[in-house]
């Protein structure tokens, strides 16, 4: 995306935020429906199965009630995506001290991510999932936020809390992971 | 499938197919994929994966979304930026213990009043006490003061009937001379081996 669009774009965000802020309830309509749809792809990759439009939920009533402390320093997208990752986080090491406990491995978040299997009927769609589910947490975070949501690096090493040229090297090894799964398949 | 070794036009390929490029960059890229069977399948590929992924996602219910979030606060003229819920919290908490405060200090001030009168009415009682084993002619007892009357710390010449002020003043007729009020004068006096001296 080039900083023309991306700063456009945040400056409607932020011109959003500000009518809310005055007591227009439709701002924030607009602004779920910017971010929602995202931010559900994003939970569902990070192996959320049940309760990813919870998630979302949680995300903007967090950022809802703290937006005083957002000084846009960074895009509210990417803000949002943070809040999220901290949350899915949160569920499932609550999952993992649950009654029922459950080593949470890789393995399990391929699972959950290919339990929506059943509404991809095309098989060729089924083998690209099988793909994308089979790459490092840290992989499929990065290659998600970019191929799903077009994110910048540098947004994309906020989210993950990472770098800039360590998530373009996650990036390109995903993709070559993928290509591989895929030839081999 | 093999890897373009154009890394630059490998990078933009996502943001090529999200359409977010600038045209200069959209324009190179575009131009590049054309000749490129690499970068051509790459971004087939991107577009298999954002359609797979995206099968699968649940629908965001947005109206309940927006029904769950902080109301702004368009009340008070003031920008949600400067008042989150939870410093309204805080205030609202403020405005409580203010509130039993006031409580407290109205109702401590009420207690304090009807004791006070409570103890005068009771310096009352005990002047009657007093007047009453008065001499015989002293009939005009002093009644009672009830909360009515005010505070009355104790007895005085109010307290006293015609026929004992008549007395008092008889008895003061009969005095020769009267205690003077003026003070004392003082004169100093050095101290010294042989005594005081005075000056």
């Amino acid at each position: 995306m080039s900083d023309t669009i991306r700063e456009a774009d945040a400056r409607v965000d932020l011109a959003l935020i500000a009518r809310w802020q005055r007591g227009d309830e439709r701002a924030a309509t607009e602004l779920v429906e910017r971010h929602a749809p995202a931010l559900a792809r994003f939970a569902v990759t990070q192996g959320v199965r049940d309760g990813a439009d919870e998630l979302v939920q949680d995300t903007f009533v967090r950022a809802f009630s703290s937006l005083h402390s957002f000084r846009a320093d960074s895009s509210l997208r990417t803000w949002l995506f943070t809040i999220l990752k901290r949350l899915v986080l949160d569920r499932q090491r609550a999952e993992r001290r649950g009654p029922q406990q459950v080593e949470l491995e890789e393995r399990h978040a391929v699972q959950e991510f290919n339990a929506l299997d059943g509404l991809v009927a095309d098989e060729a769609m089924l083998r690209v999932r099988n793909a994308v589910a089979h790459l490092s947490p840290l992989q499929r975070e990065v290659f998600t936020l970019r191929v799903m949501e077009g994110l910048p690096y540098t947004e994309i090493a906020q989210v993950v809390g990472s770098t800039e040229g360590a998530c373009r090297v996650h990036y390109h090894n995903a993709m070559r992971a993928i290509k591989e799964y895929l030839s081999d398949d | 499938m093999t890897d373009c070794p154009n890394g630059e036009m490998r990078d933009l390929l996502p943001e090529y197919a999200h359409g977010v490029l600038g045209a200069e960059d959209t324009a190179r890229v575009a131009a590049h994929v054309a000749a490129c069977d690499d970068c051509r399948a790459e971004l087939a590929l991107i577009g298999r994966v954002r359609e797979s992924v995206t099968l699968g996602v649940p629908r965001t219910n947005v109206a309940a979304i927006v029904g769950a979030l902080p109301a702004p606060r368009a009340a008070s003229g003031k920008p949600a930026l400067y008042a989150s819920p939870r410093r309204d919290v805080a205030w609202k908490t403020w405005q409580y213990a203010a509130a039993a405060g006031l409580v407290l200090a109205v109702g401590s001030g009420v207690v304090w009043q009807r004791t006070s009168v409570g103890t005068g009415a009771r310096f009352a009682d005990s002047s009657q006490v007093r007047t009453s084993p008065a001499p015989a002619e002293t009939t005009h007892a002093t009644a009672p003061l009830t909360p009515e009357d005010g505070i009355t710390f104790g007895g005085g010449l109010s307290d006293l009937s015609l026929n004992d002020l008549q007395a008092l003043l008889g008895q003061m007729d009969s005095l020769k001379t009267l205690p003077s009020t003026d003070p004392q004068s003082v004169t100093p006096v050095i101290a010294s081996n042989e005594g005081g001296k005075t000056l």
